[in-house]
């Protein structure tokens, strides 16, 4: 259940978010491994869909302790090592059933939200 | 909640890796820049909350069976529960048959659990152990040389009095 705060109203943007945040970070490491700050660019760059940055950590911990990312430290000539994230074969069953289910639900909601007659 | 102390390290490592990337990308880093890299950051709360809010979190970096998340609770596990218990059972345990024995090793096996915590923060953990060792340095002190002390040549140690030990337990003297 999302936590939620005294007073916040619900939005229903910020659940939608919630939802499909996860296998949005995973769609992002799909092409080529990623590091943490890479995956925020790509995903606020995209259209907002991170509003506070700070929780792709514990998201990609969580990814990581599940198995769906293997992570490699890789040397950066701009500072200190950087962690790289990359899928795993689980990781890349769970994009494509989401990818589907996503599709699916996406057409649902618009056909209900279209204008009728 | 209480992050363990290996996963607490990481996640800060990891944020402040993120503020320095983005400083680097904004490239400056004045009052202004910084808090905006602060604000997009979000609250610490909402991090920290991001941590505990999956079923089978364990709070440790390394993977760890899901169900120890389960028995832990805002620091306190079955492991530091039963190391907190053998510490403050070790001194009523001197009263016992081999107390003595019993003393020492409750105090050995307490600490040892103590640091095989992964929910304590090592911080915690030196506290601990220094109280421990202290009030048993103390005991020891107290307790060892004072009686030792006072027996006489061949007599069994016995607690100091003023003047010497007791008359009556040395009917050699």
């Amino acid at each position: 259940m999302p936590r939620m705060v005294a007073g916040e109203t619900r939005d229903p943007t910020t659940e939608l978010r919630r939802g499909v945040l996860e296998h949005c970070v995973l769609a992002v490491m799909r092409k080529k491994e990623s590091y943490a700050y890479e995956i925020v660019r790509v995903l606020s760059d995209a259209g907002g869909l991170v509003t506070s940055e700070g929780t792709i950590y514990p998201l990609l911990s969580r990814l990581r302790r599940d198995g769906l990312v293997d992570t490699t430290w890789r040397e950066s000539e701009t500072g200190p090592p950087r962690r790289y994230y990359r899928l795993t074969s689980q990781g890349q069953r769970s994009l494509d059933a989401f990818v589907e289910d996503w599709a699916r639900f996406r057409d649902a909601v618009d056909a209900v939200l279209a204008p009728r007659g | 909640m209480v992050l363990a102390a290996d996963r607490r390290s990481e996640l800060m490592a990891e944020v402040r890796d993120h503020v320095d990337a983005a400083l680097t990308e904004a490239g400056r880093s004045d009052e202004a820049t910084v808090r905006n890299v602060l604000e997009r950051l979000g609250p610490p709360e909402d991090i920290v909350a991001a941590e505990g809010g999956q079923p089978g979190t364990t709070l440790d970096a390394a993977p760890a069976p899901s169900g120890r998340a389960a028995g832990t609770v805002a620091g306190w596990g079955a492991v530091e529960v039963t190391a907190v218990a053998l510490l403050c059972l070790a001194w009523p345990a001197l009263f016992l048959p081999f107390g003595f024995f019993l003393f020492v090793a409750f105090g050995i096996i307490g600490l040892v659990l103590v640091w095989a915590s992964r929910v304590w923060t090592t911080r915690r953990k030196l506290t601990a152990t220094i109280c421990v060792v202290a009030l048993y340095a103390l005991l020891i002190m107290l307790t060892t040389p004072v009686s030792m002390k006072c027996s006489t040549g061949g007599g069994p140690p016995e607690p100091c009095t003023p003047g010497g030990p007791s008359p009556i337990v040395n009917p050699t003297q």
